[in-house]
């Protein structure tokens, strides 16, 4: 059997005081003395044993940590003698400081992290000029390739956007991989160590290469391939082109753009091999562009954004030297309007840089996520809040125990740090769960605040602030709930009800305290509104965005998305229209489909950006020309439920061989005519002289094609049947639940052509949704939180007013006997409930309204649907108090008040 | 004032004066804890008595200094008891202690006797 040290020296010390005191007695023995008398006198000669050991042991210098673990033992056992209020610390820590640290990650990860590179205070994004119809800033290759070669010393990174493509992996099915092209000298130039293999080098960009090279982030090679290593060397296809896995990026570095980490890089060279989908803006039709051919050498197809690493004592002037040489670009951006005020205003920016934090993530989230901070801190206050109160409930039930120690000598330093320990080893192990639970909680919040439509990928890892964070949380935890109500109760309370039997029993709880605990519950009552109210807010909110009238009918139409961009499509675009006719003859043939249309768009956010001038007008500015285009088949608005508010739909007469016609949305038809009639008007998508190509022959309502939360933007419709291109979606109207019609869908497309893949089918509703990530998260979350304050504040009421009752039995009982009614003795306690209810309320109902206030651009259900959130949150709270309480009250008013007076 | 601390109390008065004598009872032979009471008590005339509560703790701290190492022996009565033993740094500490001690004993003497120097 193996024993601790300490007690084996403590057995050792005795038998050795043991063996002191039998020579003692053998000595006098052998001297004459008499047995008896001998082992007495050597007994008064020794003195106290156990004192004599107590201290001889303290000489050892390890007492300290033998009374710690007394005070353990100790700890645990009062714990377990409270199973109730040990399960509900626990879980309320548990929850309470691991939701604040699973929101603290998000936060850290989307705003306060950097990255993860040497200096990243010295990599910026690098704007050197607005692309003229997306507005992003985007350069050409060959002014990328200038401004690289005008400064040799600072790296200069290019970066591109491109779709998602499909990685194909011997004996496994294909999956899509969100790619980054890159410059041979991103990961150089931003100072990542590669994690296995080897990472781009200028050599990689060379073109016409039989095998790209092809870099992993860590996860998705790991994912992949089951380790860093084992991803090196490997060849995978991606979009058709042969890839050999030539290096996989350090473990931590998930990109430059937060939350949106690639899972393969690419050299930018690649754009030559036309298998992949790139992101550009040019000059607009007319301008030398040729989307077909490499861009390497285009000036005119802007597609590069710009990275670069400069010390912060140099940008001046490396900015004002690219500045120079980017001169002739911009002059040729200029090009793209006919705008004088546009064109002037193009050549006096200057290029500039931005922190790499600045991005559209950071913008979109900041606001939420400090909110959803807030939030958490309130639920971890209200779970202090309600430890607090328990805690001193608590104390008054051990009141007897606590002041029969000190009346022994106990020291109030060593009751308290009893005390203290039991509630740290509580708030340890509930940390504990913490931790685990953060780290689950912050994957599940990216997971809600994925939308459908965007999935974020953040560094989760644990990191210094975070514990940093969570032991800061740990010790206000432990300071509110334990040591402070310690300290205080020690202090006042139970030194003076030593004694006296009717304190012993608790009864006098002093007015002085009854108020602490109700403040402590008023707060958790205002805290637990407040949470309740955002709650409701942001369900609101939900609702609004999705119930929104986005000018299409949301409800009843199916989003096909075929792949028809394949060269038996492609190559023979003349046969399109028909094969769009078929498709809608099919379609339109299955029960329960109202009617099918194309469009070229794949769905909301296509964002396809363009200008349309108006024939013998030359006063049109940038502002009234710019609108977005898209390219529909017959029955279109009638598929998506948009009305034709003038002139007519496209119809079978229109065709490649009669004047091209386009049908205009309201909003653009304001922005080009004012209040005349568009009908009968020439358009064209350059100044004059090609400005009379399209007839306008209708005008559409506005439809929210770019999401719900998004303006109706100004749209132009083409006829796709005269300039028949491959289209990325097939709209087909329902006439009840567009979901179930997925299957009859797919079989009617594959009847018409086998050989048209179909990668997704999706109802509109569903995909307007996909947008409101941050908005459901918010929504849950807030739910969640106001559920658990909810359920605080009915333990801390249940917690406090039993513990009162429990008190007041004895006046209860002389109350009952003196002729008081149960129903009195119930309003009693009801009452105090209510009182504290009402004054928690009122300052609850002030906080929730600030807080609105504070957070009105985030909600968008109406003002009355916010108070309305206000007063049902106080009808629940009140709900909730009162039932806790009632089950004490009960209990108080039907005792036997005999029973009770006879045990006094 | 607990019990306790009248002990510690003692215990620092004799402090520096218990350790000299326990080490230089261990000068010569190993002893077991009443031995050494037992040796200082006889040697001193007497006058001089050890109480255990003072002595152990003495014995303890001794042996946490590295000053005195212990064992388990057999007494010459077949007693099972804790023989201590001075090692060469205790020697070394009685050493000075004694030093100490004699300069002590010979300022305080000049002090109460003056005329004896002179």
């Amino acid at each position: 059997m193996t024993r601790w040290p300490w007690e084996r020296a403590k057995e050792n010390l005795s038998e050795e005081l043991e063996s002191h005191l039998t020579i003692a007695i053998g000595d006098r023995v052998a001297r004459g003395e008499d047995p008896a008398q001998a082992r007495a006198a050597a007994l008064r000669e020794l003195g106290n044993l156990p004192l004599i050991e107590d201290v001889t042991r303290e000489r050892w210098g390890w007492i300290w940590l033998e009374n710690l673990l007394h005070d353990t033992r100790y700890a645990l056992r009062q714990l377990h003698r409270t199973p109730a209020f040990t399960v509900t610390a626990l879980l309320t820590l548990a929850f309470g400081i691991g939701a604040n640290l699973g929101v603290f990650q998000l936060l850290y990860a989307v705003i306060l992290a950097e990255l993860p590179v040497p200096h990243p205070e010295e990599v910026v994004r690098i704007h050197a000029a607005r692309s003229p119809f997306d507005q992003s800033w985007t350069i050409s290759y060959p002014a990328y390739q200038r401004l690289r070669a005008a400064t040799p010393d600072i790296p200069l990174m290019a970066t591109a956007y491109a779709q998602d493509a499909t990685l194909e992996l011997p004996n496994r099915a294909s999956i899509e991989a969100s790619i980054a092209p890159v410059s041979g000298n991103y990961f150089s130039g931003l100072g990542i160590a590669p994690a296995a293999g080897r990472l781009f080098v200028q050599a990689d960009e060379r073109m016409g290469q039989s095998e790209w090279p092809a870099v992993l982030r860590y996860d998705f090679a790991r994912n992949t391939f089951g380790s860093a290593q084992q991803a090196v060397n490997q060849h995978i296809i991606l979009n058709g082109r042969a890839f050999i896995v030539i290096g996989v990026a350090h473990r931590r570095f998930l990109g430059d753009i937060t939350g949106r980490a690639p899972d393969i890089w690419l050299p930018l060279s690649l754009q030559s091999t036309g298998a992949f989908a790139f992101s550009w803006d040019s000059l607009g039709p007319g301008h030398d562009v040729s989307l077909g051919k490499p861009w390497y050498n285009q000036p005119t197809i802007f597609w590069l954004s710009l990275t670069a690493r400069i010390p912060p004592e140099r940008r001046a002037a490396v900015l004002a030297h690219w500045d120079q040489v980017f001169r002739n670009d911009r002059e040729l951006m200029t090009e793209a309007t006919a705008d004088p005020a546009v064109k002037a205003a193009l050549l006096r920016v200057k290029t500039g840089v931005a922190p790499l934090s600045e991005n559209g993530m950071r913008k979109r989230f900041a606001t939420p996520l400090t909110l959803l901070m807030a939030l958490s801190a309130s639920i971890f206050l209200v779970g202090c809040l309600n430890l607090a109160n328990l805690q001193l409930a608590r104390l008054h039930a051990r009141a007897h125990e606590l002041s029969v120690r000190i009346a022994l000598g106990a020291s109030s330093g060593r009751l308290i740090r009893q005390i203290v320990l039991e509630d740290a080893l509580l708030v340890a192990s509930g940390s504990v769960c913490a931790f685990v639970l953060g780290r689950a909680a912050s994957g599940i919040l990216v997971r809600w605040a994925s939308d459908r439509n965007a999935l974020f990928t953040f560094d989760l890892h644990p990191n210094l602030p975070l514990a940093a964070f969570g032991v800061g949380l740990m010790f206000v935890s432990l300071l509110s709930f334990s040591i402070l109500p310690a300290v205080i109760f020690i202090r006042t309370g139970a030194a003076q009800s030593a004694g006296s039997r009717a304190k012993v029993a608790g009864i006098a709880q002093t007015a002085g305290q009854r108020l602490r605990s109700n403040v402590l519950l008023g707060m958790q009552v205002s805290l637990s509104l407040l949470l309740s109210t955002m709650s409701g807010c942001f369900a609101a909110t939900l609702v609004h965005w999705e119930t929104v009238d986005v000018g299409m009918d949301r409800e009843h139409v199916l989003n096909v998305r075929p792949e028809l961009r394949q060269p038996r499509y492609t190559n023979h675009a003349e046969m399109l229209p028909g094969l769009y006719t078929r498709i809608q003859e099919r379609l339109q043939a299955l029960p329960g489909v109202r009617s099918a249309a194309v469009e070229m768009c794949g769905g909301i956010h296509c964002g396809w950006i363009t200008a349309l001038y108006v024939h013998g007008r030359n006063d049109l500015t940038d502002a009234q020309v710019h609108g977005q285009e898209d390219h529909v088949g017959l029955g279109f608005f009638s598929t998506l439920g948009i009305p034709i508010l003038r002139g007519r739909d496209f119809s079978s007469i229109d065709t490649v061989n009669t004047q091209p016609v386009a049908i205009i949305s309201h909003t653009y038809a304001r922005q080009l005519f004012g209040d005349a009639d568009p009908i009968g008007q020439f358009v064209g998508y350059e100044p004059a002289p090609n400005d009379h190509k399209f007839l306008i022959v209708g005008e559409v309502a506005d439809a929210r094609v770019n999401g719900a939360q998004r303006e109706a933007p100004a749209v132009v419709y083409m006829d796709i049947n005269q300039n028949p291109a491959p289209v990325n979606s097939i709209r087909v109207r329902a006439v009840g639940d567009p979901g179930q019609l997925s299957d009859s869908v797919r079989h009617a497309l594959y009847e018409v052509d086998p050989a048209l893949p179909v990668s997704e089918i999706v109802p509109l509703a569903i995909e307007l949704n996909g947008d409101l990530g941050m908005e459901k998260l918010l929504a849950r979350l807030a739910g969640i939180y106001a559920s658990l304050t909810l359920l605080l504040v009915a333990i801390g009421f249940y917690g406090v007013m039993s513990s009162r009752t429990t008190r007041r039995k004895k006046e209860f009982g002389v109350r009952l006997a003196l002729g008081a009614t149960r129903r009195h003795i119930q309003m009693l306690i009801v009452g105090q409930t209510a009182r504290i209810l009402l004054a928690g309320v009122l300052p609850g109902a002030v906080l929730s309204i600030f807080a609105v206030r504070i957070a009105s651009h985030l909600l968008y259900g109406s003002v009355s649907a916010n108070s309305l959130a206000i007063l049902a949150a106080s009808f629940v709270l009140a709900l909730a108090g009162s039932i806790a309480t009632l089950i004490p009250a009960r209990r108080a008013a039907f005792a036997d008040p005999l029973e009770t007076l006879r045990n006094e | 004032m607990t019990e306790a601390a009248k002990y510690q109390n003692r215990i620092e008065l004799l402090q520096g004066t218990l350790d000299m004598l326990v080490l230089q009872a261990l000068l010569r032979e190993p002893m077991h804890g009443y031995a050494i009471a037992q040796v200082i008590r006889s040697r001193s005339g007497e006058v001089l008595t050890v109480e255990t509560g003072s002595l152990y703790p003495a014995l303890h701290r001794l042996e946490r200094q590295k000053w005195v190492k212990s064992e388990w022996k057999l007494t010459e009565s077949k007693q099972r008891a804790k023989y201590y033993q001075l090692t060469a740094l205790g020697k070394k500490q009685l050493t000075s202690d004694h030093q100490r001690w004699l300069q002590l004993v010979r300022a305080i003497g000049a002090v109460m006797d003056p005329e004896v120097q002179q």
